[in-house]
């Protein structure tokens, strides 16, 4: 069984939102829903000594998932895959799963009443082909892949970069990777 | 859910597109089935995106079915700008339209009627091709601002620009006032490739954009100084001995005397008027120098510099020569223009122009570059080597601010009639105010758009114009390059919306043109175009589905065969076709267009310098502000400014702030940022609301944050070689929106 995840090269990104509005279009999200915005830290500094970085974020589909755990209806779910995804019908709109996710990765849909988040594109990879937000990216800073597959290159760069997880101290095991 | 598409389901096709919304045209696969367009994405075979797209290219569906596109001809019935619009059948529409260009021809002669175009979104060889068999030499676009004069300025030194930079084998990448990571998301992911791989990368910008945070140097000058920057380069490369004596000798001419011109140019001359340190301008010079192979890419700042722009063009061209980065592997290559597929050129019927029209252009008299004057010279030398010349639409164009001030001076004469295609010039080109004024008291105006702009609010007549999806494309760098890519209509086009080219054509044959238009379709204008090359393909669709792209083999160093396009058939580091034109020989010195050395006065009372334009995601130009996909990234117009200068003024983040220069003001929001020069402001270009009144005269807010306004076309403001305007380097002050208020009550 494979072990999705994704790597977010920071070294690589530019911040030009292209993987927000992929997302989005392609997903069909009312205007007040972004599953995976990308956040930019900087410029920091004075002038002109600077840095700037971009943070791709996205639902991290942690291995000891706090929402999935919270769901009083079971509709937040984990795939044995690491896939975690909301089933809209089970969803009552309790919105405890949006409490419980240290990562900000869920949003309240209005119109259905139903919590959503980034479930990974699962139809695509159950079809062999990437995320949206993945393809779209010119410049390939968003990597996605099996991480149990050696041959992988999320693989590779989990385990041969300095690759780091977002408030690892919660011990969620997040399954979203940055490099930078 | 995400959405999935089966491709294997019936009846579902894969059409070839391309994206249109910048000059990138990265491919598209559109899956297609009865008619409509179900799901796009990047095409993951096409050399440039590799299935990549950016902002722009992922709303390609909500543009083309949008609900505010203009779907049907529209004929005004109400007063200019009222707002009350008669939906016309197309026939109606071209025959009224083509009556009334006869008309004006008859009573005023065909140069009263010119045309106006935007970026490149169209088959501009059409425009031309029946402007040039109508009898009128005044077709502009607002090239002047967008590589137009760099490309002039470079085929009179070296005979042709050498725009295609071998990247791939490049040690040093020179981005000088371009920035591919807001602007051009293909390039900035090769140079991304590349730089992993050792390539150093400088880039010149006054702003710390999303290309310079990843730079190996980033040399942050004084907006609209490049060009001391890059006369002290030449005379760092010349006088630390850094040049390439081989090429130098053997194929520059004007060396010696180059030296001696450059001798004063000395990094310490250079820093206070660059605002850079001497020790800043030689890292960059010994970076470009000593990383050989080397590319210096082009962007569009230079050439929105205004006054020093057509000597910036030239001293940045002497650069690649003397470092001999000139059509050597890794370099800069000249193309050519292809001799194997029919150009845009051979398509545009510049030889239906009769000598005492093209005589009329207006501009020619003053700004003779890129205008018949220095086109004929430059094509005369390009035809004797190359066998072919630069596209006239784009290179040879009427001065557009001189055309808006004929409309209302009538000097030389008075334009009558203005045809509008794929731009909104009361956004895009420079001094609204003269703009606007032109465009409503010009006696015609016809306007082919996807949206009711302010400026088609102004029109008599507006046509509903095929978007991406809707028409083919072939991308081949405005007709100026070797190779080609070509890309297919995913759909015919929605409702009653036609191709541009079908505009064209049908007002060619509505004005005795018949016999010219052989092609019905622009399909078949695009195989006529192909046709030469042999493919054995018995269509352009077939071209696109098997083969796509036409690359040629590359030879380098062509010049050791057949020298270079220039009178002495050698790079003329002193140009003598410049010479001939009136211009100098060598680059002066000439400072910014409105600067606190040459001005001080003006400085006292706008003590900051001004950049506008350049690229930010996710517009283009003045594009894309009511798609709510995009929009929700920036709703509002922000401005930059640094925390120091802000706080002198009593400005915080996010408040509105007045720009103003000696020509007007527009309000944009702050955004307090270091990664801007305590003494440089930079707003954001294009603004206008498309959720607002589009009537006169509010004109969707057109007036209120549209950076155009602050801009200058004033004839001294204007580079000479070409007459491009400032947009660059001026002079503006700033101050919160609500400070006059207060001191009002």
């Amino acid at each position: 069984m494979a072990r999705y995840a994704m790597v977010l090269d920071t070294r690589r990104c530019v911040g030009c939102h292209s993987c927000t509005v992929a997302c989005k279009v392609h997903n069909e999200l009312p205007v007040d829903m972004i599953y995976n915005c990308v956040t930019t830290v900087g410029p920091t500094g004075v002038y002109p000594d600077l840095h700037m970085t971009h943070l791709p974020l996205l639902c991290m589909h942690c291995a000891t998932s706090p929402c999935v755990d919270t769901c009083p209806t079971c509709a937040s779910q984990q795939r044995e895959d690491g896939v975690v995804f909301v089933d809209d019908k089970k969803c009552v709109g309790c919105q405890a799963c949006i409490m419980a996710c240290p990562y900000g990765a869920r949003v309240m849909n209005h119109e259905t009443g139903a919590v959503q988040k980034c479930d990974f594109c699962k139809d695509r990879v159950d079809a062999g082909l990437n995320p949206h937000c993945v393809n779209t990216c010119h410049q390939k800073a968003r990597i996605f892949g099996d991480l149990d597959d050696e041959t992988s290159e999320v693989h590779r760069l989990v385990h041969g970069e300095k690759a780091v997880r977002l408030l690892e101290e919660l011990n969620t095991e997040p399954h979203a990777f940055y490099i930078y | 859910m995400s959405k999935l598409i089966d491709v294997e389901k019936e009846g579902v096709e894969i059409k070839k597109s391309a994206c249109y919304f910048c000059h990138q045209n990265c491919g598209v696969l559109a899956y297609v089935k009865d008619g409509k367009v179900l799901q796009i994405e990047g095409d993951p075979e096409f050399p440039t995106n590799q299935g990549g797209l950016c902002c722009r290219g992922n709303v390609a569906l909500q543009h083309l079915d949008h609900p505010t596109r203009i779907n049907y001809p529209l004929k005004r019935v109400g007063k200019r700008g009222e707002g009350k619009w008669e939906q016309i059948p197309w026939d109606q529409a071209i025959r009224e339209i083509g009556d009334r260009l006869l008309q004006i021809r008859t009573d005023h002669g065909a140069e009263a009627v010119a045309t106006a175009g935007g970026t490149q979104r169209t088959d501009d060889w059409a425009r031309r091709r029946f402007m040039n068999l109508f009898g009128s030499p005044n077709g502009f676009h607002n090239s002047h601002l967008c590589w137009i004069p760099t490309f002039m300025v470079e085929t009179a030194i070296y005979g042709w620009c050498p725009f295609e930079l071998d990247m791939g084998n490049s040690r040093c990448l020179v981005l000088w006032g371009q920035n591919p990571g807001a602007a051009g998301m293909p390039e900035m992911h090769h140079i991304t490739e590349f730089q992993k791989k050792g390539m150093k990368v400088v880039v010149i910008d006054p702003r710390y954009s999303e290309t310079a945070a990843k730079a190996d140097l980033w040399l942050p000058l004084r907006p609209g100084s490049d060009l001391a920057l890059a006369l002290s380069w030449i005379h760092v490369i010349i006088y630390e001995g850094l040049y390439d004596v081989e090429f130098v000798n053997n194929c520059c001419e004007g060396f010696g005397e180059l030296a001696e011109h450059v001798e004063p140019f000395s990094p310490e001359w250079a820093a206070p008027l660059t605002w850079l340190t001497p020790e800043q301008i030689r890292q960059g010079a010994y970076m470009y120098a000593l990383n050989k192979p080397g590319n210096i890419q082009w962007g569009t700042s230079v050439d929105q510099i205004g006054k020093p722009a057509g000597s910036t063009m030239h001293a940045r061209a002497i650069l690649r020569a003397i470092t001999g980065n000139l059509d050597v592997p890794g370099s800069d290559l000249l193309t050519g223009p292809s001799p194997d597929f029919i150009t845009d050129e051979e398509m545009e019927a510049n030889e239906w122009l009769p000598e005492e029209q093209k005589q009329k252009q207006i501009g020619a008299d003053r700004f003779k570059l890129v205008t018949w004057p220095g086109y004929s010279r430059i094509a005369e030398e390009t035809r004797k080597v190359w066998g072919k010349a630069p596209t006239a639409e784009w290179m040879c164009e009427a001065h557009p601010p001189s055309v808006f001030r004929s409309i209302l001076t009538g000097k030389p004469y008075q334009v009558k009639a203005l045809l509008v295609s794929a731009t909104n010039p009361i956004n895009s080109y420079g001094e609204t105010k003269l703009v606007l004024d032109a465009l409503k008291a010009v006696d015609f105006m016809v306007t082919c758009e996807y949206w009711m702009t302010p400026t088609a609010a102004l029109s008599d007549y507006v046509l509903p114009i095929a978007g991406a999806l809707e028409r083919p494309t072939i991308t081949s760098s405005y007709g100026c390059s070797d190779f080609l890519l070509a890309s297919q209509r995913a759909i015919a086009p929605m409702y009653e919306r036609r191709n541009d080219y079908n505009f064209w054509r049908d007002l060619g044959l509505a004005t005795g043109q018949a016999d010219k238009w052989p092609w019905e379709t622009v399909e078949d204008a695009y195989f006529h175009r192909i046709a030469p090359l042999g493919y054995d393909v018995g269509t352009y669709d077939e071209f696109v589905e098997r083969y796509r792209f036409h690359f040629p083999e590359r030879e380098y160093a062509k010049y050791q065969r057949q020298g270079f396009a220039t009178p002495s058939g050698k790079v003329e580091l002193v140009s003598s076709v410049l010479k001939d034109l009136g211009y100098p020989s060598l680059p002066p010195y000439i400072g910014p267009t409105e600067n606190e050395i040459d001005h001080p006065e003006l400085a006292k009372d706008f003590p900051l310098v001004l950049t506008t334009g350049g690229g930010f995601m996710p517009y283009h130009h003045s594009e894309h502000f009511q798609i709510r996909d995009l929009r929700f990234l920036r709703h509002e117009p922000y401005m930059d400014i640094n925390p120091t200068t802000a706080a002198e003024l009593d400005i915080k983040d996010g408040d509105w702030v007045w720009i103003e220069t000696k020509r007007g003001r527009i309000k944009q929001k702050a955004n307090l940022t270091p990664g801007i020069h305590p003494r440089v402001v930079f707003t954001q270009r294009g603004w206008w609301y498309p959720e607002r009144d589009i009537r006169d005269p509010d004109l969707a807010g057109a007036l209120e944050s549209n950076a155009n306004i602050l801009t200058s076309t004033a004839d001294e403001d204007c580079d000479p070689y070409s007459g491009a305007w400032a947009n660059r380097g001026l002079l503006c002050r700033v101050y919160k929106h609500d400070a006059e208020l207060k001191e009002a009550h």
